[in-house]
């Protein structure tokens, strides 16, 4: 008796269903020119940058834009059958590169996109100014225990990057001799609680940090010059190895862009756009900072930023 | 049998022995024992590296390749394309129901909720539902809330649709369920950071990797309540209908699953809020909704994960009253259907489907959005919470000088790290075997023989210090839950206003996505571990609350009733009786909490926790396979071997003896 | 009283073939129970199996018959091993060793096909616990095993509704268990039991949950059916005067053997052993004893007195003997069998209570 009731309300949704079908797949594809372009954001504020700005360059074609956001590595398998079309910041994964561009060929590299990362060791700048000798690693040294805090005893604490970033910080340290704790605290955002805590309390404080990033507008941080570069000089810690290999400054990252194959290949007019997709560190802080830190409704910020830029735009329109 | 043995002999005879001479007394020892070799021996002995295996973490990595690569040919094998379809089909399964709720118009959705809940789980019910809705308007998350809704409908029906035929499957046959329940543990202690990039390899990444990802977590409660709902049936009316010849199909079917129902609904109930906590993990592989909202506002917009925070925990707040209720109004042996009544309720639901059907017409007609957009409080609210933030953020306040920041440094420099470098420093056989034997007099020798073998497990695969370093905290944060936890428990226990307050923070510290509430305090307590700990111990003390607080209820009151003619005070009945007899429930909540800090602690690992969590967060992000998986393998262990070791006694005694 | 030894009992006869043939059945629970069997481990008590192998022998070595139309009492402490005996006899406990026959049929040999169509058609049980659904009403709990066979919802509902009628139910039919009191779930119970109309029914301890008055009424019940409906029984008590109501015979169990095997008058009688007769004390031996137990071969001249049958029992028995000066004749199918004189009588009542 009950499973006719039960029966009545499957068969109205039953219905229901039946009708969105029908309905869903009349709606659907008009434009058939440009189609629907996905793009992938990832967590970062400047990530969120390029990707509204592009999708109010695609729009303004007439493209429909989906949004996917997932996680840097995961990414390359959904680039790799197609789920998501393109990653516009993407901070050389060079494994990656290896597997899906080179091996596979499921993915394509597509170039630059004009920012130029840089990660370095940073201080607060009125720390720099107290201590002029900061500015190169040596002056570090001996004067470590400036930068104690609870977790590191009588060390020093260096406060390591978000653990998904590129990093060799602790190999560094010890090849550099340097009386610091590694103290990592994880993501992003715990990473920035904790340094723009003690800058707050204007303390002093050394960390993992890059550009371009918004926050850089937001606090005066100077970087802690290290050691040049050598021939076979290594940035990543996940390869392995004597510590001596690391014994150098980060590299300048070029920022690059990735398609998915079957995007790539499939002559969608948007391709050649974001292939030619490119702008500077400073375009990207400030469109970072309208989102991130004045809570702009990141498609506002996009369509801001494209109609005060019509010169750049239009060079990716290819006009 | 050995176990008895020994139980027996260490059991006090006749004359009370004094505490010293008792396990108490024992463990002191061996304490003691650690404490010396710690002095003498520090850092001399590391886990010695002949005692590793080094090589298989790039047989991992190489797994992972090789799967990689086979997957994505332009024409995969028959596996691959299975996967393939199953992925395709799940992703379709969610686009569906996000295009029906979207077709359905705000309005019918609404009304669709709620009068279903109306219908078949009684009006406040409802009412708590229609609320919700309201709030996900008010929030200015309408469209977030209805695409996890979707994918949420999905991971639960497909958990469901696998979880209960083996749930009933494990409620009929013991050698079945024998088999299945390490596996069960695994898939629910095992983080699922972890487990994410295979998903992705074999599922890709969008919705049906997510609800992949979510099953993995919801399938086990699915299976053990069911079995337990099977099980549960009365023998005798099974045997009952055996000897009138029904199959055992038939005894199935018209037996033990419509007596079973309650509990199958109660698995619903549970497999959902399980799915639901599962959102923020999902969200990083391309889950939308809320899960999304999340993780992103933590980067950008730490007041926009805090809504969506709380839209995860309103959803799973009414969702739980909802199936609840229904449950509770489902059971066969409570409410029987006389030929009136059903014509009646006929009729309700036919009215309730109308009104549905009516509610989606005039969202039509009168162009009703897909979702509600036109006014929300989300500004509104952004300017309070955003100013709590500030003043969280504000490392001036005297919050922060005077009790915050303080005692996070208190409990890292008094809790955490002497006990992390006691661990890691005293030589590691020291530390091996003082572990196996406090093993060995918490929980007899059978217990203590698995925590020594998970021991060396996790030494195994190169994982000791890291180990060493998580259980410390593990350690930290469950003796800090077990004095929360009895506090507020006996409290609650004895006064009915307290556990009425006490409830509903309950529920939303257990349904809150845990990085959202790990936020505060990562700017109040801004040392590393500290924001880990807390959050674990606010996570787990719910459950240790709950157990208190029922292990008290539940003391007869027969018991209570002799203490008190003899003329004992309330101290001395809660004291000397209820807490003594509370004794095996409050056991049990250890046992949980510790589970539940270790969860957390792993989680910690994203916010400065470091250790074992870190490992698997960097396998995941940094794509090395390898190193994840072994931190999961190092989890896994560490996690059997606590559980197993705060079992206790009591459960070994009596397995013993039937 | 008078009507349990003259009413229902001798209904079966011991011509023919039995209906119900155990053989040496065992019931060991415990691991690697079949290697206990045969070895001189299988004569150790229970408490030293146990001890030793860790295995509880439930049932040892259980034989006996059942006539057509009879009803068999197994009776015995509780942990005597006999509802793990009754439930071997169709199976819902594996027999360990032994052999069991019911109605022609090799139960222990039989494919499950066989078996599902014996618990259907041939035997059915009623409960100590009742073992109602309790998520159906009473008429569609009666109506569960023709709904098992597979019959039509018409013809189960109708044969239900007979047989509640039979246990004076038919009010009830649309109620739940749960709103019914434990005598009347009983009557479900039997209810649905008798619905299939087995050719034997099989009671585990059926009245036990039930308090005394109630039992009364349920014992009357269930010898009133089987009155009307002549069927074999096989009834499971704990509760001497019930076995002595209710039975044509008796087996006594004690730590899973039988240890006499007998009708009541056999068993109050001369009981087998200490056991036995500690059972029987308390038993009135003149509500019980027959006249067949105290009759002695009537001397010349004596065949000529007053007549009573041979299975009247001795109270029964007491006026007519108090009144006749003679001793008075047991007859039996019209033939003087034997003589019974106050003496005789005397000695019966004097008997009881040592
Ligand atoms: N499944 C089982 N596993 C192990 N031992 C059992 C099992 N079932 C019964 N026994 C043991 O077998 C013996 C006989 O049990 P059984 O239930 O047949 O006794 P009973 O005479 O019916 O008792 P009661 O009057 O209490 O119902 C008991 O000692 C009991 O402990
Ligand atoms: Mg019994």
């Amino acid at each position: 008796m009950r499973g006719r009731k039960l029966a009545a309300v499957a068969g109205v949704l039953a219905v229901g269903a039946a009708a969105v079908l029908v309905v869903g797949s009349a709606g659907a594809r008009s434009k058939a020119s440009c189609g629907t372009v996905t793009l992938n954001e990832q967590a970062w504020a400047g990530s969120t940058a390029n990707t509204y700005v592009a999708k109010a360059v695609l729009e303004g074609m007439g493209c429909k834009v989906k949004i996917t956001q997932i996680a840097e590595i995961p990414v390359y398998q959904a680039l790799a059958n197609g789920k998501t079309d393109a990653v516009l910041e993407d901070w050389q994964h060079v494994d990656q590169y290896k597997q899906y561009i080179s091996k596979q060929h499921t993915v394509v590299a597509g170039g630059p996109n004009g920012v130029v990362g840089h990660i370095g060791w940073y201080i607060p700048t009125y720390l720099m100014k107290a201590h002029p000798e900061f500015a190169t690693w040596k002056g570090l040294k001996g004067k470590e225990s400036l930068f104690k805090s609870p977790e590191s005893g009588s060390q020093g604490m260096f406060l390591g990057g978000d653990p998904s970033y590129v990093q060799k910080d602790a190999q560094l340290i010890q090849a550099l001799g340097l009386n610091f704790k590694f103290v990592s605290v994880g993501a992003e955002p715990a990473q920035v609680a904790r340094w723009s805590q003690l800058y707050k309390q204007k303390k002093a404080v050394i960390f993992y940090w890059y550009t371009p990033q918004y926050l850089n507008t937001e606090y005066q941080l100077s970087e802690v010059k290290l050691p040049p570069r050598f021939k076979g000089c290594q940035d990543d810690a996940k390869s392995g190895g004597n510590v001596k290999q690391y014994k150098c400054a980060y590299d300048n990252t070029i920022i690059e862009k990735v398609f998915s194959k079957k995007f790539a290949g499939g002559g969608s007019p948007a391709y050649p756009v974001l292939k030619r997709f490119s702008w500077s560190n400073q375009d990207q802080e400030i469109v970072a900072k309208w989102i991130a830190g004045d809570h702009m409704n990141p498609d506002k910020a996009g369509k801001k930023w494209v109609a005060a830029n019509k010169a750049k735009v239009n060079k990716w329109l290819g006009k | 049998m050995a176990v008895a043995g020994a139980a027996a002999q260490s059991l006090p005879s006749s004359l009370p022995a004094p505490w010293w001479r008792g396990r108490p007394g024992a463990a002191v020892l061996v304490v003691a024992g650690m404490l010396l070799s710690y002095f003498g021996w520090k850092h001399h002995w590391a886990w010695p590296a002949a005692l590793e295996w080094n090589s298989f973490s790039p047989h991992l990595d190489r797994f992972q390749a090789w799967l990689s690569n086979n997957r994505n040919l332009p024409h995969p094998n028959i596996a691959f394309r299975i996967f393939n379809g199953f992925a395709n089909f799940l992703d379709d399964l969610v686009s569906w129901l996000t295009r029906l709720f979207y077709y359905l118009k705000w309005s019918g959705t609404t009304a669709l909720g709620t009068l279903v809940v109306l219908r078949f789980g009684g009006r406040k019910a409802a009412l708590g539902t229609l609320a919700a809705f309201a709030s996900f308007a008010t929030l200015g998350l309408w469209d977030n809330s209805v695409q996890t809704f979707a994918l949420m409908f999905a991971a639960v029906g497909m958990s469901l649709a696998v979880g209960m035929p083996l749930g009933v499957l494990a409620g009929r046959s013991a050698t079945f369920n024998r088999a299945i329940t390490p596996i069960l543990d695994a898939m629910q202690i095992v983080p699922a950071f972890a487990y994410l990039m295979p998903v992705v390899i074999l599922f890709s990444v969008g919705p049906g990797a997510a609800v992949v990802t979510t099953m993995i977590y919801a399938v086990p409660p699915a299976i053990r309540i069911t079995a337990l709902g099977i099980r549960g049936v009365a023998p005798n009316t099974v045997e009952a209908a055996t000897a009138l010849g029904a199959t055992r199909w038939q005894v199935l079917s018209k037996v033990q699953l419509p007596l079973a129902r309650r509990m199958l609904l109660l698995s619903v109930n549970q497999t959902i809020l399980f799915a639901l906590s599962m959102v923020v993990i999902a969200g990083l592989i391309g889950g939308t909704g809320l899960g999304d909202a999340v993780t992103n506002g933590l980067y950008t917009d730490p007041a926009f994960a805090i809504f969506a925070g709380a839209a995860i925990v309103i959803m799973a707040i009414a969702l739980d009253r909802a199936t609840e209720a229904m449950a509770n109004r489902t059971d066969p042996a409570q409410r029987h259907l006389t030929a009136h009544k059903a014509h009646v309720l006929r009729a309700y639901t036919a009215a309730c489907a109308l009104v549905v059907v009516a509610a989606v017409v005039l969202g039509h007609v009168f162009g009703a959005g897909t979702v509600w957009s036109r006014w929300t409080a989300q500004d509104w609210l952004r300017t309070y919470v955003q100013r709590a933030l500030d003043y969280i953020q504000n490392p001036g306040t005297f919050l922060f000088r005077n009790l915050t920041n303080p005692t996070g440094n208190f409990l890292v420099q008094h809790g955490i790290q002497p006990l992390r470098t006691f661990f890691i420093e005293t030589p590691w056989p020291a530390t091996f075997a003082g572990l196996v034997l406090i093993a060995f007099l918490l929980s007899g020798l059978r217990r203590a023989a698995i925590a020594a073998a998970m021991l060396f497990i996790v030494g195994l695969v190169g994982e000791w210090a890291n180990a060493m370093d998580t259980f410390s905290q593990v350690l930290v944060a469950t003796v800090l839950t077990v004095i929360v936890g009895l506090a507020i428990g006996v409290w609650a226990a004895e006064s009915r206003t307290v556990s009425r307050v006490v409830r509903p923070v309950n529920d939303v510290l257990q349904t809150l996505p845990q990085l959202v509430y790990i936020i505060p305090f990562i700017y109040l307590m801004p040392v590393s571990g500290v924001p880990g700990v807390v959050a674990s111990v606010l996570y787990a003390s719910p459950v240790m609350i709950r157990l208190v607080q029922r292990g008290i209820e539940d003391v007869s009151p027969e018991s209570v009733e002799a203490a008190t003619s003899f003329g004992a005070t309330r101290a001395q009945v809660l004291l000397k009786v209820k807490i003594p007899l509370a004794r095996d429930a409050i056991m049990l909540g250890v046992n949980q909490a510790i589970i539940m800090v270790l969860a957390v602690v792993v989680i910690g690992g994203l916010v400065g926790s470091g250790a074992l969590g870190y490992e698997v967060a960097q396998g995941l992000q940094r794509n090395a396979f390898g190193q994840g998986v072994i931190a999961s393998i190092a989890i896994l262990a560490l996690g059997i071997a606590l559980d197993r070791v705060t079992q206790g006694r009591g459960a070994a005694g009596a397995r013993s003896e039937s | 009283m008078s009507t349990s030894t003259t009413g229902a009992k001798r209904l079966g006869s011991s011509s023919g073939n039995p209906l119900i043939r155990a053989e040496g059945i065992w019931k060991i629970f415990g691991k690697n129970a079949d290697r206990v069997i045969g070895t001189a481990d299988a004569e150790l008590s229970r408490a030293e199996l146990r001890t030793k192998t860790g295995c509880v022998a439930a049932v040892r070595n259980v034989s006996f018959e059942v006539w057509p139309g009879e009803v068999f009492v197994v009776m015995g402490l509780s942990g005597s091993g006999k509802s793990t005996l009754v439930r071997t006899l169709i199976r819902l406990i594996e027999p360990t060793a032994g052999r069991v026959e019911i109605d022609g049929h090799d139960v222990t040999q039989a494919s499950r096909d066989e078996l599902l169509q014996l618990r259907r058609h041939t035997s059915s049980m009623v409960f100590q616990h009742f073992g109602l659904l309790a998520h159906r009403s009473v008429i569609d709990n009666v109506a569960f095993g023709l709904e098992v066979q597979g019959k039509s919802k018409a013809e189960r509902l109708a044969r239900a509704g007979e047989v509640l009628k039979l246990v004076g139910l038919e009010d009830a039919a649309n109620q739940f268990p749960n709103e019914l009191s434990g005598g009347m779930q009983q009557r479900v119970g039997l209810a649905r039991a008798f619905a299939v109309d087995p050719k034997v029914m099989l009671y585990d301890e059926p009245f036990s949950a039930l308090d005394p008055l109630i039992r009364r009424d349920m014992q009357d019940e269930v010898i009133r059916l089987q009155h009307e409906t002549g069927k074999t029984m096989v009834f499971i008590t704990h509760d001497l005067p019930e076995a002595l109501r209710l039975g044509d015979r008796i087996a006594i169990m004690r730590d899973g053997r039988v240890v006499q095997l007998g009708t009541p008058e056999d068993l109050v009688g001369s009981p087998a052993d200490d056991y036995v007769s500690n059972f029987v004390r308390d038993i009135p031996r003149s509500h019980v004893l027959t006249l067949r137990w105290i009759m002695r071969e009537p001397a010349a001249g004596e065949a000529d007195g007053p007549t009573l049958d041979v299975s009247t029992t001795v109270r029964n028995a007491v006026p007519v003997i108090a009144a006749s000066e003679r001793p008075v004749c047991a007859v039996e199918n019209g033939r003087v069998v034997g003589v019974v004189d106050k003496e005789a009588v005397l000695m019966a009542i004097a008997g009881e209570g040592d």
